[in-house]
């Protein structure tokens, strides 16, 4: 039986493309009768043909699979029914998270230099200091236009009442937007016809302003710029790859680079060594430069730091710029925009409670069967616990966790996830959605039409990592005017 | 920014190309071969043994102890993954490299390369059963042929181009000596009732090169040993000639900096194939002259690991420059 969307039922929770009364919201409108319009048989068809489409263009990414089995390659899950944002709604998400970059990074440059947003007591010194992701490595070093996190990651989430939140910012290797731009292609490929009903904005262009970032990172005319992947086997390398071929940079790997007595960083090439200007980096700090970090890591360049502290080259993301996206850190960062913007933040944070304060500890603890708990810096929804989902003896263990190391933990009230309808066997079913738009930062700032909108495929599952069973689906933003 | 082939990048496409013409030969190979069994009657002891030896599968094939019959032969040259030359991993060796490089070609290249490899997967081991072995292989014929037409068509024929295209010929000169070889350690018969397969010897010969045709046209008389010999060792306009190889390889590698040592020894290679009448060659001397050959395509190889994929490199030493200071460039060692 083809889509019926009155049939169609989001439980009471805001929908993205379908009102609570069962009809298209402004400008889902032709989006939703061409697909009523779709039989059965043809919408498996398109669901097939996008299925071909990602298996031939070897869209990809990797999966641990334990100790016995190694990693394997899947497919990259994909739905075809579309997510849908209003131009109007995009313009202020967008001025929104520039806001909250642009504090982020004057937050960052100001731990590793005066602090004195520290000595103003915005954010306790203690927390920053006791950052895993704090690195004293970093401190008096002045990247070009003192940005740190050139490449952000913001998660977007949207509440039952409609609110967009914050979810967390991605500061250190942010991953998806391969992913984001192959979506697109892959709409094109299987429903060109909807795209002649809309006036869909473009995202191709978000490699060119990644490599114009990037070259504002050097004074070099024409800079040498190379992706560092840590190889293959991980689990964005098609990423890794897709940035590099489309910005013509080379895709290095660490035993590509290797860094002179003159503080200089080269990779080897068929015409001997070359020097290289500018490194967008996927590899995290602690694997970056064996003599100052882990000293066992195989992915890093021995000399890294040096070569970078010396301004020798240019790290994309810098080192250290991870100890904003802390989780505890995270719940500072309206104070921060405040701070460093003396404006309000545009887009609101998640209400958020700090396991470190005794207050909100004894609260979060009391009522575990209704939060969400993060640990400070985990990422790929990796450590965290769903309360209403958990059971007694899971509870029980994170209370111990959380007494055990508070300054470690976050917890949220469990939000009531947006969803879109998203193609079940041949049925519409809602599913709860995220949204990771991508900024840049260089020169100037730049972000994303839309983003990578991530979908957890099982019923009433929020967990929307592609790692444990999540999707994703192509983003429009649409003008209507 | 000009872009620099990484020594890792030019190392892997190398590879890529030396494993698809690999897969390509191989197929072919057992498709002629299969094709010549049928055209012999049973009293000839000419059995499936001279793939194994065309191929350089013996190791792998003699450790597991079984004859060499048609079934264990063609499993082991197509679906065997202990047998490092054979098609299943050939395929997976050249979708690894050129997933390792794919930002070095056009998109769409690697989709035809995945496109070959999943095909492989799923439909090699129809190769075993005789009817419908050739249609199998073909399939991985076509689409080599694909991705090399696309590839020629479409990729930038830049430093990349001329190390996919290295890897391509060296094998492909290899190869076809290596058949050549083998044809010439095992002869069907000598003198007596057996005459006429000697013919139909070097005719599967031609055909294993895809050279049936072209020989017809340009030979103008009845297959012979010497005048096959001539034709696909020395004919500079057949694609796959040890000459038109070793033309394509010396092409390429004028195209790349630092290619004094590999362009000295791909002359000196040509020089050799061009003084030397193959035709009178039989026995044993063919089979050291084809011995030759090899060795020096090998030492090519080693040239090329030498000079680009694994130099020694001379690292900068301190020095006064501050941050706008002029570029490195290029370090020679």
């Amino acid at each position: 039986m083809p889509i019926v969307w009155k049939h169609y039922n989001a439980d009471g929770l805001w929908d993205e493309l379908i009102t609570s009364s069962g009809r298209a919201r402004p400008g889902a409108g032709s989006l939703c009768r061409n697909l009523a319009r779709l039989s059965d048989e043809e919408l498996m068809a398109r669901k097939e043909a996008a299925e071909l489409a990602i298996r031939s263009m070897g869209i990809t990414f990797t999966v641990y699979g334990g100790e016995d089995s190694g990693s394997i390659d899947r497919e990259w899950p994909f739905d075809i029914i579309p997510r849908l944002i209003r131009k109007r709604e995009w313009d202020h998400i967008r001025r929104g998270l520039i806001q909250r970059v642009t504090a982020l990074n004057r937050f960052i440059d100001d731990v590793y230099h005066d602090q004195k947003s520290l000595d103003d007591g915005v954010v306790p010194r203690e927390l920053v200091e006791k950052s895993k992701d704090f690195r004293p490595e970093c401190v008096g070093v002045s990247p070009p236009h003192n940005v740190w996190a050139h490449i952000c990651g913001t998660d977007l989430v949207r509440d039952a009442d409609g609110t967009l939140y914050v979810l967390e910012d991605n500061l250190r290797v942010p991953s998806g937007v391969a992913y984001m731009l192959e979506n697109r292609e892959v709409m094109k490929r299987v429903f060109p016809e909807l795209f002649e009903a809309y006036l869909i904005h473009p995202v191709d262009d978000y490699p060119d302003q990644l490599a114009r970032t990037l070259s504002s990172l050097s004074s070099r005319r024409r800079p040498e710029i190379v992706v560092l992947t840590p190889g293959v086997y991980n689990s964005a390398y098609f990423e890794h790859a897709y940035l590099a071929q489309s910005m013509a940079a080379e895709l290095v790997q660490g035993s590509d680079l290797i860094v002179g007595n003159d503080d200089r960083v080269y990779m080897r090439t068929i015409e001997g060594l070359i020097q290289v200007d500018v490194i967008y980096r996927r590899i995290d700090d602690l694997f970056l430069d064996p003599e100052v970090f882990r000293s066992d890591s195989m992915l890093g360049v021995p000399g890294l730091m040096r070569a970078w502290r010396a301004g020798n080259v240019a790290l994309a993301n810098a080192p250290g710029c991870g100890v904003a996206d802390d989780k505890v850190i995270y719940t500072y960062v309206p104070e921060i925009i405040r701070y460093f913007m003396g404006e309000d933040p545009i887009l609101p944070n998640v209400p958020s409670y700090r396991c470190v304060d005794k207050e909100s500890r004894d609260l979060v603890l009391d009522r575990l069967d209704e939060m969400v708990v993060k640990p400070a810096n985990e990422s790929g929804g990796y450590g965290m616990l769903i309360g209403p989902k958990a059971s007694r003896a899971e509870r029980n263990r994170f209370a111990r966790q959380i007494r055990a190391n508070p300054r470690n933990y976050i917890a949220q009230p469990m939000l009531n996830l947006s969803t879109a309808p998203t193609l079940i066997e041949q049925h519409a079913e809602p599913r709860h959605l995220d949204l990771r738009p991508f900024i840049l930062s260089g020169a100037e700032n730049y972000v994303t039409m839309g983003g990578l909108t991530r979908v957890a495929m099982r019923k009433g599952s929020i967990v929307v990592n592609s790692s444990q069973g999540g999707g994703s689906k192509d983003t429009w933003v649409v003008d209507l005017e | 920014m000009k872009h620099h082939t990484l020594s890792r990048t030019a190392d892997r496409l190398y590879w890529l190309g030396r494993y698809l013409e690999r897969a390509e030969s191989t197929a072919r190979m057992i498709n002629s071969h299969t094709n010549l069994i049928i055209d012999l009657p049973a009293r000839l002891p000419h059995g499936w043994q001279p793939l194994l030896d065309m191929t350089d599968s013996h190791p792998s094939f003699s450790s597991r102890n079984q004859p060499p019959s048609e079934r264990n032969v063609v499993r082991h040259l197509t679906t065997n993954r202990d047998n490092p030359g054979s098609l299943a991993n050939s395929l997976d060796f050249a979708r690894e490299n050129a997933r390792t490089v794919r930002e070095n070609m056009p998109r769409v290249s690697f989709e035809y390369i995945n496109d070959l490899y999943l095909y492989a997967r799923t439909g090699l081991s129809g190769a075993l059963s005789r009817s419908r072995r050739n249609t199998v292989l073909d399939g991985v014929l076509t689409r080599v042929q694909q991705i090399d037409g696309f590839l020629s068509r479409s990729m930038l024929h830049n430093d990349a181009w001329s190390f996919l295209r290295l890897g391509q010929f060296i094998e492909r000169g290899d190869m076809t000596t290596r058949i050549i070889g083998v044809a010439a350690a095992t002869p069907l018969a000598g003198k007596g009732p057996a005459e006429p397969y000697q013919q139909l010897q070097w005719r599967s010969v031609l055909r294993s090169l895809h050279a049936m045709q072209s020989y017809r046209v340009s030979v103008q008389e009845p297959v012979s040993q010497p005048l096959a010999l001539d034709f696909l060792l020395k004919n500079p306009d057949l694609p796959r000639s040890l000459a038109y190889s070793l033309d394509s390889i010396r092409n390429s590698l004028r195209r790349l900096p630092r290619n004094e040592q590999p362009l000295r020894a791909c002359n000196r290679a040509r020089r050799n194939l061009k003084q030397a009448d193959v035709g009178s060659l039989e026995g044993a001397e063919l089979l050291s002259f084809i011995d030759m050959c090899q060795l020096q395509l090998a030492e090519l190889h080693d040239f090329m690991g030498r000079t680009y994929f694994h130099p020694r490199l001379r690292v900068p030493k301190a020095g006064p420059r501050g941050r706008d200071g002029p570029h490195q460039g290029i370090a020679k060692c």
